[in-house]
C-alpha cells in the first residue's frame, strides 16, 4: 500500500557536474552525502553543498598520484559492495623525513562510509567509531582498551593532507595538519584524529593486497608490501606459543625415559682389576686380562681407569675383545692430572680418572687387552680397571632436549625479529641489536 | 601445520633417544676391528691398535 | 488497523491514512499538510520542499525492533549545525507509535515516555545524571535545532515550529534519552541506539546504480 501519488519518491542520482573554475566534467557518486569534491584537472576543492560549487581551496599537486584503486571501482569488503568514491595522500615528519600514506573513502549507500588505508604495500580496513576506548590509567607507554582488548600505544604524529581527489562526507582541505595517534593490537588499530577540539576515533583491520585486489578484482598484481607494519599479524606468534607447549611435554616425557632407564639398566659391575705400569720398564707393556661375560641384549660397556697420577699423564689403548667371534673394540685413553699453585692461587687440569662407555657392544664371552703408555722417566703408576655393563648415557638426554629445543629457539627468535621490526617503525624502538651508535 | 611438524620431530627424537638408551649408544670415538686372533690371548703384544704410538705431553701451567 | 480514507480538501486527491491513530498527514499532490478531527481534515498549511538527503529509509519501509515488526509512515526533518536528520514515524505491528532517529549512520529507535519527572528547560548540565525506569542516563548533547519539514503520517500535529531544544542522554548500556522542548510541556522519549543490519529494514529507498 503505498502512499505515493503523481509526485513519487525521488531515487537519488548519481550527478554529472561541471567544475565552475575550469569547466572539467565531475560526477557525484555519494548522492547527498558529499561535503567537499575535488576536481581532478584543476585541483579546485569544492562545496559540494553549495549548488553553486563554490571554489573552497585550490592546491598544487607537483606529481599527479593515480589511486591504486580507481575511484568509481566496486568492490566488497565485509560482505557488502562499496564504491571508492574518493582518495588522498596524507603526509608525516619523522625527524625530518616525510612518509606518505593514501586513503581510500569507501561508499554505500545503505551502509555508509568506509575506509582503506595503503602504506608501503600494507592495507587496512577502517571504520569509524561510535564509542570511545577507554584510557588505562598509569600506562606507559600509554595502552586503551575497547570491546576487551588493549591496544599499545605506536605512534603519534601530526598528519597533514597533501593530495586529494573525488568526494568526502567532511569538509579536507590540503595543507591541514591533524594529530593522529595510533594504538596497535596487531591485527587491529585504532587511531584517533584529533581536529581542533574534536576527536574522532577509528578502527583499522589489516589486510593484504592479495585480499584488496580480490575485493575489488584489480588487474596485475598488488604492490610488494615493505617491511612490517604496525598492525601486521605475525605468521608465527600462536604457533610459537604452541611449540613451547609440545616441547614442555616433550621434556617432561624425556625425564619419565630417564628415570624409566635409570631404574631398569643393568648397571652391573662385571669386572674389576688392579695394575702397575712402570714407564721405565722396556719391552712390550701390553697385557690381556681374564675373560668375563657380558650379558643381556646389546648396549654399552663402561670402561672406568682409576689412577694415582700426580703432574703425569698415561696413556691406555683399550681393546674390548670377543673371544668366539674376534670382533674388537678398539679406542684409547689419555689420562692427565697436573695442578699446583701460582699468583692466582691453586689450579688444577685434568683428572686422575677417566670414564668411557664402548657402544652397541653385543652379549658375549670378552677380555680386554691393555697396553699402557706414558712419559718415560716418570716411573710407576698404579691403576684399576672397572668394567661395568649397561648404564644410562646422560649425554644422549641431554642430547635429545638439546635437538627438542633447536626449533623452539629458533621459532621463538624469528617471532621476535618480526616484532623487533615492527616496534622499530613506532615512537618506541627496542634497542638496537648488534651495531651500537 | 608447524605444530604437527613440530610434534613428529619431537617424537622421532625420543624414539630415537628409546634406541640409543637401550642399545647402549654413546659418544666415544670407539672403532670396530674384525677377526681378532685368538693368539692375541696369548701374545697381547701382537695386537696393533689403531690408537698405539700415541705421544701425547701436557705441559703444566 | 483501519484504514479510513478521505480526499484532499486543497486539491480533492485521495487520502489513505495508513494508521488510524494518525492526527496529521501531509497530501502527497499538494503538500498540503492536513490535521485530522475524525473524517474530517482540514489545510494547516504547506510544506516546502524537504531538503535532498541520502537516508535510506523512506515512507513506507519496514522493519523489525525488539522482535516487533514496524512501518516508516511519516517523518520530521530537523536541521542543526552539523546538518540534517530524520526523525521517522514509526507504527508498530501492535498500533503504537514509535520513533527511528536516522542522522549520520547513527540510528536509534525510542518510544513516548509521558508521565515522568523532567527537569525545566535550560535547568541541566553536561554530565548531569537522571533515572528513569531503573536506569540512569546522563546527559550528553544539547542540541539547537530547526524544523525543516515534515512528510506523511504524524501523531500529533507538527509544523512551522522554529527553534526546537533537544537534550540527549545515554546510559552506561546503550539506551538513550532524548528530552524535546519544543512544547510549552517537554516531552521524553526512552529508547535504544541500533545497528542499522539489527532492524532487517525492507523496502528501503533505491539509489541509481545500486541494486
Amino acid at each position: 500500500m503505498s502512499a505515493g501519488g503523481p509526485t513519487p519518491p525521488t531515487k537519488p542520482q548519481v550527478r554529472a557536474l561541471n567544475c565552475p573554475h575550469c569547466g572539467a566534467a565531475l560526477t557525484l557518486r555519494s548522492f547527498n552525502n558529499a561535503v567537499t569534491i575535488v576536481c581532478e584537472s584543476c585541483h579546485s576543492i569544492l562545496d559540494a553543498k553549495d549548488p553553486n560549487l563554490q571554489v573552497l581551496q585550490q592546491f598544487k599537486a607537483s606529481a599527479d598520484e593515480k589511486p591504486l584503486i580507481p575511484l568509481g571501482s566496486r568492490g566488497k569488503i565485509r560482505g557488502t559492495e562499496y564504491e571508492a568514491i574518493g582518495f588522498q595522500r596524507r603526509t608525516i615528519h619523522v625527524d625530518g623525513e616525510p612518509y606518505s600514506w593514501h586513503e581510500y573513502v569507501l561508499f554505500n549507500p545503505y551502509k555508509g562510509f568506509r575506509y582503506l588505508t595503503e602504506y608501503n604495500g600494507h592495507w587496512n580496513d577502517v571504520s569509524t567509531l561510535k564509542a570511545l576506548p577507554e584510557q588505562v590509567p598509569n600506562s606507559s607507554p600509554p595502552k586503551v582498551r575497547y570491546l576487551g582488548e588493549t591496544y599499545r600505544h605506536f605512534q603519534t604524529a601530526k598528519a597533514g593532507t597533501s593530495f586529494v581527489l573525488g568526494e568526502f562526507p567532511w569538509q579536507v582541505r590540503v595543507g591541514e595538519a591533524d594529530v593522529v595517534t595510533d594504538y596497535v593490537s596487531p591485527p587491529r588499530v585504532l587511531s584517533s584524529e584529533k581536529t581542533g577540539s574534536e576527536v574522532n576515533w577509528s578502527m583499522g583491520e589489516y589486510m593484504s593486497g592479495k585480499d584488496i585486489w580480490r575485493a575489488f578484482r584489480l588487474p596485475g598484481d598488488p604492490p610488494e608490501p615493505i617491511g612490517v607494519y604496525e598492525n601486521q599479524p605475525s605468521p608465527l606468534t600462536s604457533d610459537t606459543m604452541s611449540i613451547w607447549v609440545a616441547f614442555a611435554a616433550f621434556a617432561l616425557a624425556l625425564v619419565v625415559m630417564m628415570i624409566g632407564f635409570d631404574l631398569t639398566a643393568d648397571k652391573r659391575e662385571i669386572f674389576n682389576g688392579y695394575y702397575k705400569f712402570d714407564s721405565n720398564k722396556r719391552g712390550d707393556a701390553s697385557f690381556v686380562t681374564d675373560e668375563f661375560t657380558l650379558s643381556g641384549h646389546t648396549s654399552n660397556v663402561e670402561v672406568n681407569t682409576s689412577t694415582d697420577l700426580n703432574n703425569r699423564w698415561v696413556y691406555l689403548n683399550y681393546a674390548l675383545i670377543n673371544v668366539d667371534t674376534g670382533q674388537a673394540f678398539d679406542f684409547g685413553r689419555e689420562v692427565s692430572y697436573y695442578h699446583g699453585y701460582d699468583s692466582d692461587g691453586s689450579w688444577s687440569e685434568g683428572s686422575a680418572n677417566d670414564s668411557v662407555a664402548v657402544p652397541k657392544v653385543p652379549a658375549g664371552r670378552y677380555y680386554l687387552r691393555v697396553e699402557p703408555e706414558g712419559d718415560p722417566g716418570y716411573g710407576v703408576t698404579y691403576y684399576t680397571v672397572n668394567v661395568k655393563r649397561d648404564v644410562p648415557q646422560y649425554s644422549l638426554y641431554a642430547l635429545a632436549l638439546g635437538a627438542l629445543l633447536l626449533p623452539a629457539i629458533l621459532l621463538t627468535w624469528r617471532t621476535l625479529s618480526f616484532e623487533h621490526m615492527r616496534w622499530s617503525e613506532s615512537d618506541h624502538p627496542p634497542i638496537k641489536w648488534g651495531n651500537d651508535e | 601445520m608447524i605444530r604437527i611438524l613440530y610434534i613428529i620431530y619431537g617424537t622421532a627424537v625420543l624414539l630415537g633417544l628409546g634406541v640409543a638408551q637401550y642399545q647402549g649408544w654413546s659418544l666415544a670415538t670407539v672403532n670396530e676391528v674384525k677377526n681378532v686372533p685368538r693368539s692375541v690371548r696369548d701374545n697381547p703384544g701382537s695386537y696393533r691398535s689403531v690408537y698405539s704410538a700415541y705421544h701425547h705431553y701436557t705441559g703444566g701451567k | 488497523m483501519s484504514q479510513p480514507s478521505s480526499t484532499c480538501p486543497n486539491c480533492g486527491a485521495p487520502i489513505v491514512f495508513r494508521w488510524s491513530s494518525s492526527v496529521q498527514t501531509v497530501c502527497d499532490y499538494c503538500k498540503s499538510i492536513l490535521v485530522r478531527s475524525d473524517l474530517d481534515l482540514k489545510k494547516v498549511g504547506q510544506v516546502a520542499d524537504l531538503p535532498p538527503d541520502s537516508s535510506p529509509i523512506q515512507i513506507g519501509t519496514e522493519g523489525v525492533f525488539n522482535h516487533k515488526p514496524f512501518t516508516a509512515i511519516g517523518r520530521i526533518v530537523y536541521e542543526y549545525d552539523q546538518g540534517t536528520w530524520n526523525e521517522w514515524h514509526l507504527v508498530m505491528n501492535d498500533g503504537s507509535s514509535g520513533w527511528l532517529s536516522d542522522a549520520q549512520d547513527q540510528y536509534g529507535v525510542s518510544f513516548a515516555a509521558p508521565g515522568r519527572h523532567l527537569p525545566e528547560a535550560g535547568n541541566f548540565e553536561v554530565g548531569e545524571p537522571f533515572v528513569w525506569d531503573n536506569v540512569t542516563y546522563s546527559v550528553s548533547t544539547i542540541t539547537n535545532a530547526h524544523y525543516r519539514g515534515v512528510e506523511g503520517e504524524l501523531p500529533f500535529q507538527y509544523w512551522d515550529k522554529t527553534d526546537v531544544v533537544f537534550v540527549d542522554l545515554l546510559s552506561e548500556s546503550g539506551k538513550f534519552a532524548t528530552i524535546d522542548y519544543s512544547d510549552e510541556k517537554p516531552a521524553l522519549y526512552l529508547g535504544e541506539m541500533v545497528e542499522f543490519e539489527n532492524l532487517s529494514l525492507k523496502n528501503l529507498r533505491q539509489f541509481e546504480g545500486w541494486s
